[in-house]
């Protein structure tokens, strides 16, 4: 699939997450992005890391949310008023509105997950319009650097335990992180050269990889704008209720246009990745 | 007009008043040109001249003339010589600039906006040319060094160069890939590209110029080429008092996946062990795990007590202070040894610039400097990890001369390298690692195929 085609998608998908806070139409959202990752993510990008992480920022956020809010008519459990901050009654208002909140964010980063875990990284580089092109290179080199680097600040860390070095106080910490500091300076003014040297910012660029736009990629794109638009316009016209839980918790109302129109984002999922 | 055609040129570096190249007169024609010289005689910095970087990104105070294929330097950007100027750096993991390999030999092409159809075709003719066509789809970290390097050449060449600039190319590769690289060049070159190339393992690159320059001062000038290097045999004892380390059935790597395959070795006090085999045949591997750095997966290691000292392959990494006295003061502090800093900066001949800040120093005097940290303190175990990478003459004897002083006090030296001049001069015990596996006794005229 086109990274720009999937670009539209993400984009389309973030546009409803952040324009809702009901969490039925952030939850369609979400449901299509996991599908998306499972049917074409890239062999080899396993989206575990990714998913823990998103999962630890979702529950934080409806853990803080269930701790400070104290709004809420449903006392589930009260912690003693005299913890600051913290205490006072926990409501299943509270509860319920960071369970949205944590869903929002879940599918806030999963829609953009598939730029990574679908496309390559020169693939992104690629899909940038050409007023980006430098940059995008420039970022792409800047990337390629971090996994030398972090190698590099593990034999600096070792060559200086063999000198002595322990990390004992924050003052033994210069000692390894001074070297690593000016080894990456030195690294990045290398690549810098380099790339200086291979012509960089010569002339207009041109891409050794061709994306090739298929009908298919045309379908992902219009199907996501289109569901984007409409799900701005319904909520505009005041077809798409909102949901806030306070201070009586209530089921949130559904709109079925509204719930089309995010189940349009399932459309990159129909061809499944030979 | 030559290829290149410098005419009293001067340089300084940004902040400084000492001329690198100083009244430089220099002209070039076609083929294979080898520049030779210690570190700071300004063989880097005459390389920079060619395609612009200097004076254009490093900056600095240039006077004189400097034309490169009838184009003025002073006054072309180094973007735009890049057209016709390729240059080729000694680090081959810094140069790559995407993940894989046809991507990163088409970033040139890209830059200088070649259609994709003509890409493609340059592409394939420089990756056929440096014999690495079969590695397109590879990971650039997949790669060996000697692959990386040839891949760093490919990108250049695939700009279709009339120049070929490299800076110390074999630094960092064994022989089979310092061999190959030099087959590269030497088809470019027969394909009527001209070339310099800065390098100090002359016995490389001897059979295949066709003109030696040697720097001195800021200056070149015309010179024969060094004579070859005479072949030695291992020296020294060859039943140690002591034995200093020992492997019992070790196997070692990273992760779960041993590198190293059920390793029965010793090392004895005074002995110069050389360890020697192909880019990543284990060789790191077995300094860490001599070292204690890396727990082996099975087997054990036995080491006497006593201080080890460890080199990396970046020396120059070390350092972390403000003066190179200070580095060496640190090291005896912090592992509680007797010595004096200045007896090791004078062996090292470091004496003169023992309150400078190490990394103002020539690549080779901090080579040296990094070496004084790691040997400060007598430490009766010493492992050294590629330590001839770029290091000029006055470098390598010093090594040499230090490596032989803890031997004749009864340490232990292991020394990795691909360098067999190093191997030649110090080593007692020559063992080679393959497919995991270690074998010994290696004869020393064998060591110039494995090393």
């Amino acid at each position: 699939m086109s990274t720009r085609a999937l670009a539209a998608w993400s984009g389309a998908g973030l546009v409803i997450v952040l324009s809702t806070s009901n969490p039925v139409y952030r939850a369609v959202v979400l449901l299509c992005a996991i599908n998306l990752l499972l049917a074409r993510g890239r062999r080899g990008a396993g989206p575990r890391l990714l998913l823990v992480g998103i999962g630890i920022a979702a529950l934080t956020a409806t853990a803080l949310t269930l701790l400070l809010s104290h709004s809420g008519q449903h006392v589930l459990a009260r912690l003693p008023a005299a913890i600051p901050a913290i205490g006072g009654p926990l409501t299943l208002e509270a509860l319920l509105f960071g369970v949205a909140t944590g869903l929002g964010i879940a599918a806030a980063m999963l829609v953009v997950a598939p730029l990574t875990l679908i496309s390559q990284p020169h693939e992104l580089v690629d899909a940038l319009p050409p007023v980006l092109a430098r940059t995008g290179a420039a970022i792409g080199a800047a990337l390629n650097l971090i996994p030398g680097t972090a190698r590099s600040a593990a034999e600096i860390r070792d060559a200086q335990r063999m000198r002595g070095w322990r990390a004992r106080r924050v003052a033994d910490w210069p000692a390894v992180a001074v070297p690593v500091v000016l080894t990456a300076i030195e690294g990045s003014l290398t690549l810098a050269e380099a790339m200086e040297s291979r012509g960089y910012g010569a002339a207009v660029r041109t891409h050794f990889g061709v994306e090739r736009w298929t009908p298919f990629d045309t379908l992902v794109a219009v199907s996501a704008l289109l569901a984007a638009a409409l799900f701005l316009a319904l909520t505009i016209a005041g077809q798409v209720p909102g949901w806030f839980p306070f201070p009586v918790a209530t089921a949130p109302v559904v709109s079925v246009p509204a719930v089309l129109c995010c189940a349009l984002l399932v459309v990159p999922s129909l061809r499944v990745r030979r | 007009m030559g290829t290149v055609a410098f005419a009293g040129l001067d340089y300084a570096y940004p902040g400084t008043a000492a001329r690198v190249l100083d009244q430089l007169d220099l002209d070039i024609g076609s083929g294979l040109v080898i520049v030779s010289g210690s570190s700071g005689s300004g063989k880097s910095t005459l390389l920079r001249v060619c395609n612009g970087l200097i004076p254009h990104f490093h900056g600095g105070r240039i006077g004189g003339s400097a034309r490169v294929l009838g184009r003025d330097v002073l006054r072309t950007p180094t973007r735009e010589l890049a057209r016709d100027v390729g240059f080729v750096f000694q680090d081959p993991e810094l140069q790559a600039v995407y993940p894989s390999v046809e991507r990163d030999a088409a970033f040139g092409l890209e830059n200088i906006g070649v259609a994709h159809a003509e890409m493609v075709r340059r592409v394939d003719d420089a990756l056929q040319m440096c014999g690495i066509a079969h590695l397109r789809r590879r990971a650039v970290a997949t790669l060996s060094g000697g692959e990386r390097q040839r891949l760093a050449l490919a990108g250049v060449l695939a700009m279709r160069p009339r120049l070929l600039v490299l800076d110390e190319p074999f630094s960092q590769l064994d022989p089979e890939g310092s061999g190959a690289l030099l087959a590269a060049l030497r088809a470019a070159v027969r394909a009527g590209t001209s070339a310099l190339v800065a390098e100090h393992r002359h016995q490389l690159v001897v059979e295949s110029a066709d003109r030696w320059l040697a720097m001195s001062g800021g200056r070149v000038a015309d010179s024969p080429p060094p004579p070859a290097l005479p072949v030695a045999l291992p020296h020294g004892r060859s039943q140690p008092a002591e034995l200093s380390w020992r492997l019992h059935g070790v196997s070692a790597g990273h992760g779960r996946t041993p590198v190293l395959h059920d390793l029965e070795l010793v090392g004895g006090e005074g002995e110069v062990v050389a360890l020697v085999g192909a880019n990543g045949s284990g060789k790191t591997t077995l300094l860490r795990t001599i070292a204690g750095l890396l727990a082996p997966l099975a087997g054990r290691v036995e080491r006497r007590p006593g201080r080890i000292a460890y080199l990396p392959q970046n020396p120059s990494a070390l350092l972390h202070r403000a003066t190179v006295r200070s580095e060496i003061d640190w090291t005896l502090r912090r592992t509680r040894s007797a010595g004096d800093a200045g007896t090791v900066l004078e062996e090292l001949g470091l004496g003169t610039v023992a309150g400078r800040d190490p990394r103002d120093l020539s690549s080779g005097q901090r080579q040296r400097a990094a070496l004084a940290c790691v040997l400060a303190g007598s430490p009766s175990l010493v492992l050294l990890d590629e330590p001839t990478r770029g290091m000029d003459e006055a470098a390598r004897a010093a090594l040499t001369a230090a490596v032989a002083r803890v031997a004749e006090r009864g340490g232990s030296v292991v020394v990795a390298t691909h360098d067999q001049d190093l191997v030649a001069a110090v080593a007692t015990r020559v063992v080679e690692l393959r497919e995991g596996a270690a074998r010994e006794p290696v004869p020393l005229l064998a060591v110039s195929r494995s090393c």
